[in-house]
């Protein structure tokens, strides 16, 4: 019997990661500015972009596409708000990847589009080692979490662009002080805006919103 | 977790070269994990062994090694991080600890991290 040594190296991320640069190329050439939202189960990432959509609808032409282990519930509420909506359903998968992301843009009329928002699939880990070819990674945690969150999941902190505390307006009643999780955030990603929201807080919406506009000027 | 999926992803690899290469059996992986990516190994081994089980991976030996995180610095700098060796350690507490040192060494800068973050087939020791 022969023995034989292959030198493979094949980087399985790697993989994913090509994909995610065809999908940035392809959004590129259309003019559409993609936000991967990521945050866990509950954070609030999809009222963000509910919230997001109703103040920049008449403004831009938006699409969705909504990722969640069975994504047909987040769709049908962007869907209700009038901007088309692509459901990508993961199954067993904790996070979306560069091939389901392709999969869906093949779905959207790309060159009638300004703005794409992915919701990721509600999980701060998985998401993390998957690159979709999004302008910017955003990272959506809420004051119900506890306020170890963020230390608990550093990588996704570390690699994102963009950092939302959600739900201010009940942290006291959860024992949590917001400035403590803002200043966890800097201690892992040091220039990274942070920013402190509430769906009750219309001040706060309009600063997501104008920080989603910036990169469109 | 994913390591299933990962797990498939590479079970398909190692099969693809394996028969690409008139394999009867495939005697060992060796993998390279980054420090900083999100795998649990174990999670990884135990997937793989059922995914092999009644092919001619069933009896492979899969080795680990894992690759520090390496960065890279505006001012020209680029270096790898010192593994940090606590076995004790839980993943989250090493994640910080490697963040905390990803500082220019030179300057004092914000650093890029430019490895560390990998899942490598590296090499597949097949019988013929």
């Amino acid at each position: 019997m022969l023995m034989h040594v292959i030198n493979v190296g094949h980087d399985v991320f790697k993989a994913n990661d090509k994909i995610a640069e065809h999908n940035k190329k392809h959004l590129d050439e259309h003019g559409v500015f993609a936000l991967n939202i990521m945050g866990a189960i509950g954070s609030g990432k999809t009222t963000l972009i509910e919230e997001a959509i109703k103040k920049l609808k008449d403004r831009y032409r938006i699409a969705v596409i909504a990722g969640d282990v069975v994504a047909d519930l987040d769709a049908s509420r962007f869907e209700k708000l009038g901007v088309p909506t692509v459901p990508a359903n993961t199954g067993r998968e904790c996070h979306l990847d560069a091939n389901l992301v392709h999969r869906s843009l093949e779905q959207i009329d790309l060159e009638n589009t300004d703005i794409l928002f992915i919701e990721n699939v509600g999980n701060l880990i998985c998401p993390v080692d998957y690159k979709l070819g999004e302008h910017v990674r955003v990272v959506v945690v809420s004051v119900s979490e506890g306020d170890d969150i963020i230390l608990k999941h550093p990588m996704i902190f570390k690699t994102s662009d963009f950092a939302i505390i959600h739900k201010v307006d009940i942290a006291e009643a959860v024992s949590v002080d917001p400035s403590t999780m803002v200043d966890d955030v800097h201690s892992l990603n040091p220039f990274i805006p942070v920013l402190l929201t509430s769906k009750h807080n219309e001040a706060s919406i309009n600063e997501w919103v104008d920080y989603i506009e910036s990169h469109l000027k | 977790m994913h390591e299933y999926s990962l797990a498939c992803e590479i079970f398909e690899n190692v099969m693809a070269i394996a028969q690409e290469n008139n394999a009867s059996g495939v005697r060992s992986i060796t993998l390279k994990i980054g420090r900083l990516a999100h795998i649990n190994p174990d999670q990884l081994l135990f997937s793989f062994e059922t995914l092999a089980e009644g092919s001619i991976a069933k009896d492979a030996q899969v080795n680990v090694e894992f690759v520090p995180p390496s960065i890279e610095c505006e001012c020209g700098y680029s270096g790898t991080l010192d593994d940090i060796s606590d076995e004790t350690a839980d993943t989250e507490t090493s994640l910080c600890e490697y963040i905390a040192r990803m500082n220019c060494p030179v300057c004092g800068g914000i650093t890029k991290i430019s490895g560390g973050r990998e899942l490598i087939i590296q090499t597949i020791e097949v019988e013929q």
